[in-house]
């Protein structure tokens, strides 16, 4: 009767979303994992005996070059959107609370509208006829042939997830006093010279979260590279995809999961421990 | 040969919307001198150091620094260190090399900046610390660094912006000796800005009192409190009384005031011109007032006046006395705890003493 102060009131709050995820996250995945596991069969979801085929099959040229151009568009997505977002993040971090509630609605619309629709507004922009190559074509200039491309999936890709770089950044420059600024300039650097010594530095488990979270939704990314790539140059997502719903092949498209799955944890657990450590530096015991 | 200037604001004015401003504020601070802003939030002394520093623009007025021309100047090219109120210290950073910071922008050798780092380091007592980052600091020593990080530089001005206010009583008391023994050792033009009066006084060559934007006086600690040009700055600086007053008589020997209650004070002869009107406030200071029992006789130059004790205070060192005047008036009186003082108890009968000195009229 009297447990009750005892009572560990941490498993109630997160109760309910451990068992979600337990039954409609882990679950599968275990499932996938067991399918990975079996040979592919043109009639059957897979057959009984176990195998490795299946990821051996992943260093075959076609699948090294898929995660080749998938990890590779990644890290120029996340790279446009860190030089994209940064000084945005920035300017936000330091507005007036009006100015920076205007801009963070301003920020997050674009996630507001469904993927389709804001990449056929992409498609009229890019087009062969889009407005852009009309205004080339007004202006006495070639067309370029943008949509299609590794280009165009890069530049929707970077439309979709700038927010998810400026918000970790706005939040880790919020945190710095405007008063190290003053110093910085008050002991003799020049705007940009306090901007390298004292903001960056600080800011950089932001920039670092911003960028595993970038990275990791462009390397997963389906609708975009579907919709605006090139559907000889396709990226991992849309192979899964293929392999789901068109060959039918779920013991393959299981394994492709499980490695991107892997890719990014890996990914994710080294950038988080390279702060850690940065953290741990700076805080000392 | 009068020492020379190193700083001048002249007409210093800061308008943020037509009904917020700040100044004409003008002073002049000597080298050497340490130098105090003092009034309530919201005079505009931060406002005024923050313009110095070069993180405010002024609106009209100038700031030369040795006759140069110093407003129109980068922060980051003024020569002027700031102490800042929460330290600014760079979490990210050793004691070592926020000291260095600095200096490593400067692009002095690494030989160089050791030394200037371990040297300044030495002064300011923190020899040992030297790779500590700022958060394994105690609030002192975090003070410390700020003042060492500027110090190093050798600026012509040090600036503090209420550096004291975040630290508990008995290390503010150290700190401030501290900090005075450090800017008389090093003789470095100082500009001081608080709130705290007790600070001030305890620093100060001089102080400038700010009000509404404005100055309201300049001057030594001593002529701030023995002599306040204004009311405010009587009010602001130490406690006091305040009685309202018209004068009835001017004469070589003295001024006569009397209250409104029918009370005749002797106050010591006005200078010429400085009181006009002979609606005046007459400022009485609590520690000026002698409290004796009834019966004595007035000297000449003393003002001896019946009053009843209404409450006692005890603070320790001191006793504070509430007392009622004959005609209404309430003054309040602070005498040391000693033998003498021990009886009074309140609604006691006693006899009030006053210097005529001790009586300052104020313009009302």
């Amino acid at each position: 009767m009297d447990h009750g102060g005892a009572r560990p009131i941490w498993a109630f709050l997160t109760g309910p979303y451990a068992l979600f995820l337990f039954v409609l996250l882990l679950v599968p995945f275990a499932n996938i994992a067991m399918y990975s596991l079996h040979p592919y069969s043109p009639t059957k979801v897979f057959l009984p005996e176990l195998t490795f085929d299946n990821y051996r099959k992943i260093f075959d040229l076609y699948y090294v070059r898929l995660f080749g151009r998938t990890l590779r568009l990644g890290l120029i997505t996340t790279a446009v959107c860190a030089v994209l977002g940064y000084p945005l993040a920035y300017c936000l971090a330091r507005a007036r609370p009006r100015w920076q509630a205007v801009g963070l609605f301003l920020l997050i619309m674009p996630l507001m509208v469904s993927a389709v629709i804001r990449v056929f507004g992409w498609i009229v922009i890019l087009g062969r006829k889009g407005l852009l190559n009309q205004a080339l074509l007004g202006l006495g200039l070639e067309p370029v042939k943008l949509l299609y491309s590794e280009t165009a999936v890069v530049i929707g890709l970077v439309n979709i997830f700038v927010p998810f770089m400026v918000l970790p950044i706005m939040a880790s420059i919020e945190r710095i006093s405007p008063s190290l600024e003053e110093a910085a300039q008050n002991l003799g650097a020049s705007w940009y010279r306090m901007f390298g010594r004292v903001i960056l530095p600080l800011s950089l488990p932001g920039l670092i979260s911003g960028c595993l979270l970038v990275y990791s939704l462009s390397i997963s990314a389906f609708v975009t590279p579907a919709l605006m790539g090139n559907s000889r140059e396709r990226l991992v997502g849309q192979q899964i995809y293929d392999e789901v719903l068109v060959s039918f092949n779920w013991p393959g498209a299981a394994s492709l999961s499980l490695t991107l799955v892997l890719v990014t944890a890996a990914l994710m657990f080294g950038a988080l421990f390279a702060t850690r450590r940065a953290g741990r530096r700076e805080k000392a015991s | 040969m009068p020492p020379s200037i190193e700083l001048e604001v002249r007409a210093l004015t800061k308008r943020y919307s037509p009904q917020v401003s700040v100044g004409p504020i003008s002073f002049e601070v000597q080298e050497g001198e340490f130098f105090s802003l003092l009034g309530p939030s919201g005079c505009g002394k931060t406002t005024t150091l923050r313009c110095i520093a070069g993180f405010e623009t002024l609106t009209e007025g100038s700031i030369r620094l040795h006759g140069e021309r110093l407003d129109d100047k980068p922060p980051h090219r003024r020569d002027v260190g700031l102490v800042f109120q929460n330290y600014a210290l760079f979490p990210h950073l050793t004691v070592f090399d926020n000291v260095a910071f600095g200096l490593r922008l400067r692009r002095l050798g690494k030989a160089e900046i050791g030394d200037r780092v371990s040297r300044v380091l030495q002064l300011v007592d923190l020899a040992g610390m030297a790779t500590r980052f700022p958060a394994q600091l105690s609030g002192g020593q975090q003070q410390r660094v700020a003042i060492a990080r500027s110090l190093v530089l050798e600026p012509r001005i040090l600036m503090f912006d209420e550096p004291l206010s975040n630290l508990d009583f008995k290390l503010r008391i150290q700190m401030r000796e501290e900090l005075r023994n450090l800017q008389r050792r090093l003789g470095k033009t100082s500009i001081y800005v608080t709130h705290d009066q007790t600070e001030a006084l305890a620093l100060s060559d001089r102080i400038a009192v700010l009000s509404h934007g404005r100055i309201e006086q300049i001057g030594t600690p001593a002529e701030i409190y023995e002599h306040p040009a204004s009311a405010f700055v009587a009010e602001f600086i130490g406690s006091s009384n305040m009685l309202r007053g018209r004068i009835v008589e001017r004469s070589e020997a003295g001024t006569i005031v009397a209250t409104a209650t029918g009370l005749r004070l002797h106050c010591r002869p006005e200078p010429e011109g400085e009181v006009e009107t002979a609606e005046v406030s007459i400022l009485l200071r609590p520690e000026r007032i002698l409290v004796e029992a009834p019966g004595g006789r007035a000297m000449p130059g003393q003002n001896r006046v019946s009053a009843r004790i209404a409450d006692v205070t005890y603070l320790g060192e001191d006793l504070h006395l509430s007392l009622d005047l004959v005609g209404g008036e309430r003054l309040r009186a602070s005498v040391k705890n000693s033998n003498a003082a021990r009886g009074w108890a309140p609604s006691q009968s006693v006899e009030l003493v006053v210097d005529a000195a001790d009586l300052r009229l104020l313009r009302r």
